[in-house]
């Protein structure tokens, strides 16, 4: 059972990494405008 | 019509090699590809701007031509501290602003936008955004004027303007944003902690070490705190906001169950007791999230249409002055300014057309997005959109006047009014709050002496079991959702009750003229009376000037009056119109109204008479819309009776009612507004319930006393109309639609009342005898809630077999 005292605490990190990726995910504006960036992709298609 | 066309070359004129209008005056410049042709010098300019500062590819993108450069415009204005101050944010040195670029509609025109501005000097960022057309900029003003900047867009072809509700913009995304990160922080809180708290399940047989346990349980404590207190933190909010008004309501019982089994749980872990109830509390909080977004959601999507009403009147517009244009706040603009649009730019104003005709999408209004042409002289709306080539209109109505703020201030009164059901199904629901309190003290009491151990968690689950958020959510959701998909058929609801109404007519009576037809009505046919001693053009000329004062839609048949108004002009409803030229009496009108010796019965037709005497006879004849007959069949098929009550002339509306499907024995015509409400009053007395359907101009009492109203509004009329709903458009099968959505809700709400009413009585039992856990409490709660909001989605999903 001595795995646990490794494996509780891997797992709360992973879970405020996650938080923290969200939090800035929408803070940043990642899911204000999900349209555009798409077509981002389509315009540069010459390696500009 | 012929001197129309007569001005035009035989060949037509090369496109310009920019924004795709013809060059009447070609310009040609040599690039690195070869000749190009341009209209105009602007547009000649921009695409050697472009092509010098190596963004050429721009013209491979572009989905369509570029936006036609006008004259250089004046931006100095924009540079004022005090249009800083108001509408951009100082960020440090820098300054942040939010603009409308007009014009900048496909992803090639926004990386445009976006690589000129970050050419320029000064510019610290630049977010384009094609689909809002919206442009975010960052610029240091220390090193370049805004207006520099502006400058730099409106030579490209773009119209840079301040977006018109930047506030509620602004407050809308920072609400969703708040959601979203509530959600997300339950949703990966919850996870965790019902992960941890699967591993204490499973240790059924209770051979855990207790170490081990009460470690788990810290864990799971530690993860769900943020959930409840975080995400959490709107429901207690609203709790603590109730308690202080003492008036304990959803969030009360919401924000207490959650609270009192985190609490309990954590007192548990530290007593070491048997059992603690973490998971009830995230799954209580994550799941009344994930019913909150939904119906959030649902709220938007209806309300986005709205919204739209509100923010389509741009804030700035350009205004002549002598031979210059300036950018003035359009809510400076006055009556008589004459206002300049570019193509793709909505409307500031209501205004009447100048110059040229145009072609406006007036979808915001109407629903029809496809564009109608307009005549100068006739009135255009603001919030419509111009296409192809610049409009100028003289303003008739500026701000707050405009038929759309009228309109969009009639709207947005009725959203803060809540419909007498929702109304009684929240008062049902805070009665429940109250009662499910008391129940919950009871069975704790109840048990403490039975099983004293078991007190809590069974006083706990009956808490979150019959907490009443699925009858909160019933109807508001439905209403919400009906709204909206009436809004996305261009059916505007502007009576508070006029949904519940709508679901229970049984007879449709349908006006016939603007209504079932067009009305625009088409002069057929000119019979001269024997003796009369004009010709036919001067008898046409005579009833269009004798019909000049009035509105009447038969009007429009002869076309626009020249001369003076008539003396003395009269109206006859159901009759005609009278009226003195040259000393003279005329009428014109049904034959029994206009002739003195009238022969009996009635021809259908106009009659033309001087003091009595007939001296022409025109045969008018009004097109049926062309989906009337499908509008009536649907109709038909959705069980409801049809009748048609006219002012005009039984052969005509019998013919009609023949054309379009409706049994001619409901059919009545030559009712005077009188007659029609008579009718209405006749089948109510029969206990039909009736939806009356007209034009809303010549019929408004009709339209007040049929149990429920539609009116086909087009264009000015708007905002005037005293119906429940308001069509916008010129389809009639939106009835149907509208009915059908109506019909919809009304059984969406009786089956959501009827479950969530069930669902608690059900669970009640089982949950005060302890057989629910408050885990398994909070699943079902929270099930039960997502179960109303998710059937609400499906008022207004188009079938297959409706729409075959």
């Amino acid at each position: 059972m001595n795995v646990l005292l490794f494996l509780v605490p891997i797992s709360l990190l992973l879970f405020g990494a996650a938080v923290a990726v969200f939090v800035w995910a929408v803070r940043s504006g990642q899911f204000e405008d999900l349209d555009t960036p798409p077509m981002d992709v389509l315009g540069d298609d010459d390696g500009r | 019509m012929a001197g129309a066309d007569g001005g035009r070359p035989a060949a037509a004129p090369p496109a310009c090699a920019h924004c795709g209008e013809p060059a009447v005056a070609p310009l040609r410049a040599v690039f690195d590809d070869g000749p190009r042709v341009f209209c105009c010098p602007g547009c000649a300019g921009a695409a050697r701007w472009i092509a010098d500062s190596g963004l050429g590819d721009y013209y491979r993108w572009r989905s369509a031509p570029g936006p036609r450069i006008g004259a250089d415009e004046d931006f100095a204005a924009w540079d004022r501290s005090e249009t800083l101050d108001a509408h951009s944010e100082a960020e440090g040195e820098a300054r942040c602003i939010r603009l409308a670029v007009g014009g900048m509609h496909c992803a090639a025109c926004a990386w445009l936008v976006d690589k000129a501005l970050r050419r320029e000097k000064g510019v610290l960022d630049v977010r384009a955004n094609a689909v809002d057309g919206r442009v975010v900029l960052r610029w240091s003003p220390a090193e370049t004027r805004l207006s520099v900047l502006l400058q730099r867009i409106a030579r490209l072809g773009y119209r840079p303007s301040l977006p018109a509700s930047a506030e509620r913009e602004d407050a809308r995304r920072r609400e969703r944003n708040r959601r979203l990160l509530g959600l997300g922080i339950a949703g990966l809180g919850a996870l965790q902690a019902m992960m941890f708290s699967e591993a204490l399940y499973l240790d059924t047989t209770g051979s855990m070490p207790e170490a081990t346990r009460d470690a788990f349980r810290w864990v799971t404590a530690a993860i769900s705190a943020p959930v409840v207190f975080i995400a959490g933190a709107p429901f207690l909010r609203g709790m603590v906001n109730e308690l202080r008004l003492r008036v304990p309501g959803m969030d009360t019982l919401i924000g207490s169950g959650v609270l009192l089994a985190w609490l309990g749980s954590v007192i548990e872990t530290v007593r070491g007791g048997p059992q603690v109830w973490f998971d009830a509390a995230v799954m209580f909080v994550l799941f009344l999230l994930a019913a909150r977004h939904l119906e959030a959601a649902l709220r938007a999507s209806g309300e986005a249409r709205l919204d739209a009403l509100a923010g389509a009147q741009p804030a700035m517009a350009w205004r002549e002055a002598g031979d210059r244009l300036e950018q003035v706040p359009a809510r400076e603009l006055a009556d008589g300014d004459v206002v300049r649009v570019g193509s793709g730019d909505a409307l500031p104003c209501d205004g009447v057309l100048l110059d040229a005709d145009a072609r406006v999408d007036e979808a915001l209004l109407t629903g029809e997005s496809t564009p109608r042409r307009r005549l100068p002289g006739e009135t255009l709306l603001a919030g419509s959109l111009v296409h192809g080539g610049t409009v100028r209109l003289r303003a008739t109505a500026v701000g707050a006047a405009t038929t759309l703020s009228q309109v969009a201030r009639r709207v947005d009164a009725l959203r803060g009014q809540r419909p007498p059901l929702a109304d009684r199904a929240e008062r049902l629901a805070r009665r429940v709050v109250g009662a499910t309190v008391l129940l919950a003290l009871a069975t704790g009491l109840a048990w403490a002496f039975i099983d004293p151990p078991r007190a809590f968690p069974i006083a706990l689950a009956v808490l979150v079991a019959t907490c009443p958020c699925a009858l909160a959510l019933a109807v508001p959701a439905a209403i919400a959702r009906a709204q909206g998909r009436l809004a996305a058929e261009g059916v505007l609801v502007l009576g508070a009750d006029a949904l519940r109404r709508l679901a229970e007519v049984d007879t449709v009576v349908f006006d016939k003229t603007g209504t079932l037809t067009r009305g625009e009505p088409t002069l057929l046919d000119v019979a001269l009376a024997d003796g009369a001693d004009l010709d036919a053009a001067a008898a046409v000329a005579l009833a269009a000037r004798l019909e000049a004062a009035v509105s009447h839609p038969l009007a429009r048949a002869f076309g626009a009056a020249d001369g003076a108004p008539v003396d003395a002009a009269g109206q006859y409803p159901g009759d005609g119109v009278s009226g003195r030229i040259d000393g003279a009496t005329w009428r014109l009108g049904r034959a029994g109204f206009a002739l003195a010796d009238a022969p009996a019965g009635d021809d259908g037709a106009i009659w033309l008479a001087r003091e009595g005497r007939a001296v022409a006879r025109f045969t008018v004849d009004d097109a049926p819309r062309p989906d009337a007959q499908a509008a009536v069949a649907a109709l038909r098929a959705a069980g409801l009776r049809l009748a048609i009550l006219s002012g005009d002339a039984p052969s005509r509306v019998d013919a009609l009612a023949r054309r379009v499907g409706i049994d001619g024995s409901t059919a009545r015509g030559r009712l005077t507004p009188a007659g029609k409400l008579a009718s209405v009053r006749a089948l109510q007395a029969d206990g039909r319930r009736v939806l009356m359907v007209g034009d809303g101009v010549n019929d408004a009492d009709v339209l007040a006393a049929a149990d429920v109203s539609i009116a086909m509004a087009e264009g000015a009329a708007l905002a005037q109309r005293q119906a429940d709903l308001v069509l916008g458009g010129p389809r009639l099968a939106t009835v149907a639609e509208a009915l059908r959505i109506a019909r919809e809700a009304k059984a969406v709400i009786r089956q959501n009342l009827g479950w969530a009413i069930a669902y608690n009585l059900a669970i009640l039992p089982a949950a005060a005898l302890g057989h629910i856990g408050p885990g398994l409490a909070a699943l079902g709660m929270a099930l039960s809630s997502l179960a109303v909001t998710a059937n609400a989605w499906r008022i207004g999903r188009r079938r297959p077999e409706a729409n075959p």
